[in-house]
């Protein structure tokens, strides 16, 4: 039996013997946001909380990344500082939903022959201990994306919250070397695995809001033009906040910044989104996606239609972060239940007419 | 201010007159759509709808989470060219003080048509600061808002709690005196419902002028304080009515004023230039503070913007359609004692 | 404009042991520029810390060269033009006067040194003023010291 409990008053001594070789990430409360960071005080963690503001995609694709610094001297650039990328870092308490979004970055970063290094190490040096949802919110929809709030497969660890103690379960061969390192650990008891599977059913039970992503895809896909669009982006402000939030949203954008004073330079790598107007401006001056109607489009079928097309995965974890921080309320729940419902009129029709 | 009367039951009333204009506008052809709040999906959370038919005049709604700015949603539907078939649509908008404002300043900017437009004027009676509750609830899930008394009832998973109203209001609710939409003898006939006549506006800025007390280097850690966790994500200036610029200075890159990144002077400088480009211009709606997801209240800057303007040119924006702003008129008059002399 | 011509060697061994402040300068074409000329021409001494940038207008001036100039390291800026009703573009000064009162205010209320930015009026014929106002703009900002607010994480 591999299990292990941890009580919470050992936490303190978690993080003592975990930070000396690793970089070690938690939730913590700034200004009274939940954000993931580098803790160097145990008593920076909060770990009274149901999901961070910002996803923990920010350890691993930092919002601003430098690539590589330079300097001139003269007629000649040296470029110095290539960024030391072999990181060890622990993010602990992340939950299932973002965790499967690491999973989603996979696709993206090393899709064809390019393999972006600078996402990929910071990866693989990172050691994921997640912590089950014992009280999924109202707008978590988690399993209705293949996923669920006690879901194992993309951790290395799992803890499950008994309480006054943590359920210890090691996943990968890299959460196994680690619980073996911490041989303080006391062994669990059949009862703590039966605790931690009744709640484990109660969360998935608690969930509320299911949505039916059968016909999305065909949906989105035939009805590129459709006047729905309009009624759907009415209220959008193209604030770009769903976007930030999300765990799996990528793209983003790659400067140069100039300090020609002192003859030296960076180039950084920052988050972008879809949602700003000069997303996709070109050099001529023709911008694609001039209207707000097209951007707020293209983050539905980005997420819903052409990541299924891609890599046979719908593009969206399910932790709500954009029903719960959207400030005009554009509820994804209504938008996807909007699109389901075109095909079902258009059916109704069909029926009618051979009748 | 003590409250004489139930919150509820003020929204109540406020909600039925604005039910009973929208039908009457769409009854006599008088408003091709009407712009207002629906009820949210999740608590604290009123989005904006359009309404385009007297039957779904009852998805209207009023209560004291209807922040966003209206006027920018008005501003969106204006016709961007003469020949626009737009130009014929005959909108309706719930005003309350600060949205009135908001469209009046528009006129006179030339940005919207006020013959083409009904107001439905409202006496607002305050928006509640959601960021500071769910600050102090913490990272809980609220189920149930409701309000009685004075009171703010927070319900939610395993607890509840109670806020006071008045404390918990917006910060520049707090200190309005715009609260139905100004109107003037030019203005009429747009406005139906509650409107007020707004000759000038006595504030003492107390608030500015306590802040005012502290040492530079206090003041530079309170701004740095307040902004340092900006994300950049321009939700403010997507909120604002008065940011309607199609190219603006952040997204410029002919000449590239600064980047893109979040460091300090750069949110700084994002922040400070905004600020500039509003003065005399912002209508203290708030709607700025209430869109940020790190939760960032601007009043501060706001408020003393308008201290700015009321102090040296005797203005206060959106009150009447006659008075210029006073960045685009200037007088030889100006008090020059901000300039250095040789004594 | 070459100031250091015009120094002693003694001056300028003084120069190099204390700190010396960097002002921009922006000077409007017509007035304060052919002020600071005759200014040059006169040969009347002062503190070689400014360096200009001529613009046609005080008019002209965007906040942003102030507050960019600032961040980008600048101890100080100042801005001179036409006194009130001598501008050359008529009236380009008394747009400039509203916008820096209200730079100056904003400035000062966010607790950047306000004494880092100086307005002044400066016409053709007044060398001397000129140089007297520059060498109490640089003693103002040599006692607020170097500007390092805005640096960035290099």
């Amino acid at each position: 039996m591999n299990e292990k409990i941890l009580n919470k008053s050992q936490i303190s001594k978690l993080f003592e013997t975990l930070n000396k070789d690793y970089n070690f990430f938690a939730p913590s409360k700034e200004k009274g946001n939940i954000i993931f960071k580098k803790i160097n005080d145990s008593k920076e963690i909060e770990l009274d909380y149901l999901n961070s503001k910002i996803p923990p995609k920010e350890v691993v694709f930092p919002r601003i990344d430098i690539i590589f610094e330079y300097k001139i001297n003269g007629k000649d650039i040296e470029i110095v500082n290539s960024k030391n990328l072999e990181v060890k870092n622990i993010i602990f308490g992340i939950r299932p939903c973002d965790a499967y979004s690491f999973y989603l970055f996979e696709n993206f970063f090393q899709f064809g022959k390019f393999k972006d290094e600078l996402y990929l190490k910071k990866r693989r040096g990172s050691l994921l201990i997640g912590i089950g949802c014992n009280n999924p919110r109202n707008t978590c929809f988690c399993t209705s994306v293949n996923g669920h709030p006690f879901k194992k497969e993309h951790l290395d660890i799992l803890l499950v919250d008994l309480g006054e103690k943590y359920l210890v379960e090691p996943i990968t061969e890299k959460g196994k070397d680690l619980i073996l390192n911490l041989e303080w650990l006391s062994d669990a008891t059949k009862n703590d695995i039966k605790k931690a599977k009744d709640l484990s059913k109660k969360a998935e039970l608690t969930i509320s809001t299911k949505m039916d992503f059968k016909d999305t895809f065909k949906n989105l896909d035939s009805n590129f033009n459709s006047l729905l669009w309009k009624e759907i982006s009415e209220s959008c402000l193209g604030c770009g906040t769903c976007a930030y939030l999300c765990p799996t949203c990528t793209c983003f954008d790659v400067i140069d910044e100039n300090d020609h004073y002192n003859n030296r330079g960076r180039r950084i790598r920052i988050w972008d989104t879809c949602q700003f107007c000069l997303y996709t401006l070109e050099t001529s001056g023709h911008n694609p996606r001039d209207a707000k109607i097209q951007r707020c489009r293209n983050r539905i079928m980005h997420k819903f239609c052409y990541y299924p097309k891609n890599y046979n995965l719908i593009g969206c974890v399910g932790c709500g972060r954009c029903i719960q921080f959207c400030p005009v309320n554009n509820d994804l729940r209504l938008i996807i239940e909007k699109v389901n419902k075109i095909k079902k009129e258009k059916e109704k029709e069909e029926m009618i007419l051979s009748v | 201010m003590k409250r004489t009367s139930d919150i509820e039951i003020e929204n109540q009333t406020i909600e039925k007159s604005i039910k009973e204009m929208a039908k009457n506008l769409f009854r006599n052809k008088e408003v091709d759509i009407i712009l207002g709040y629906s009820a949210g999906t999740i608590p604290m959370a009123s989005p904006p709808i359009i309404i385009r038919n007297e039957s779904d005049v009852e998805k209207l709604v009023w209560n004291n989470f209807c922040s966003i700015n209206l006027a920018k949603n008005l501003l969106e539907l204006m016709p961007k060219s003469f020949d626009d078939k737009k130009n014929n649509l005959k909108i309706g908008i719930v005003a309350k003080g600060c949205v009135g404002r908001a469209l009046i300043h528009l006129a006179i900017e030339n940005q919207i048509e006020l013959k083409n437009i009904k107001i439905l004027g409202i006496d607002c009676n305050g928006i509640i600061n959601r960021k500071k509750i769910e600050k102090e609830i913490g990272d809980r899930e609220i189920i149930e808002v409701s309000l009685s008394n004075e009171n703010i009832l927070i319900k939610g998973k395993g607890f509840e709690q109670t806020f006071s109203y008045d404390e918990y209001l917006n910060e520049l609710c707090k200190k309005c005196k715009v609260k139905s939409p100004p109107t003037s003898p030019e203005l009429n006939g747009i406005c139906s419902g509650k409107c007020e006549e707004v000759l000038s506006i006595e504030d003492d800025f107390k608030d500015i002028s306590d802040y005012e007390l502290k040492s530079y280097e206090e003041r530079w850690e309170h701004i740095k304080n307040l902004l340092n966790n900006c994300i950049r994500c321009y939700a403010c200036r997507e909120a604002c009515p008065m940011c309607y610029c199609h190219l603006c200075f952040v997204d410029q890159n002919k000449p590239l004023w600064f980047g893109k990144t979040t460091e300090l002077s750069e949110i700084i400088l994002f922040h400070l230039i905004r600020a500039m480009h509003l003065a005399g211009r912002c209508v203290a709606c708030g709607a700025c503070t209430s869109v940020c997801p790190m939760g960032i209240d601007l009043n501060l800057i706001t408020r003393k913007l308008e201290q700015i303007v009321k102090e040296r040119f005797n203005f206060t924006s959106g009150l009447n359609i006659v008075d210029l702003p006073p960045m685009v008129t200037q007088k030889m008059s100006d008090k020059e004692d901000f300039m250095i002399d040789e004594k | 404009m070459n100031l250091t011509e015009t120094k002693s060697g003694q001056e300028e061994k003084n120069l190099e042991k204390e700190w010396e402040p960097k002002i921009i300068a922006f000077l409007c074409n017509w007035c304060s520029y052919a002020g600071a000329d005759l200014a040059g021409v006169s040969r009347i001494q002062y503190p070689p810390s400014i360096r200009v940038v001529r613009v046609p207008c005080s008019g002209r001036i965007n906040p942003f060269f102030i507050i960019k100039s600032l961040v980008d390291g600048w101890d100080g800026v100042v801005v001179s033009g036409c006194h009130p009703g001598d501008c050359h573009y008529i009236s380009g000064n008394l747009v400039a006067r509203r916008r820096f009162a209200i730079l100056k205010d904003l400035l000062t209320f966010f607790g950047i040194e306000s004494d880092r930015v100086h307005f002044m009026w400066a016409s053709a014929a007044a060398g001397e003023r000129f140089a007297n106002l520059i060498k109490k703009i640089t003693k103002i900002i040599k006692e607020l010291g170097p500007n390092k607010k805005f640096q960035k994480n290099w």
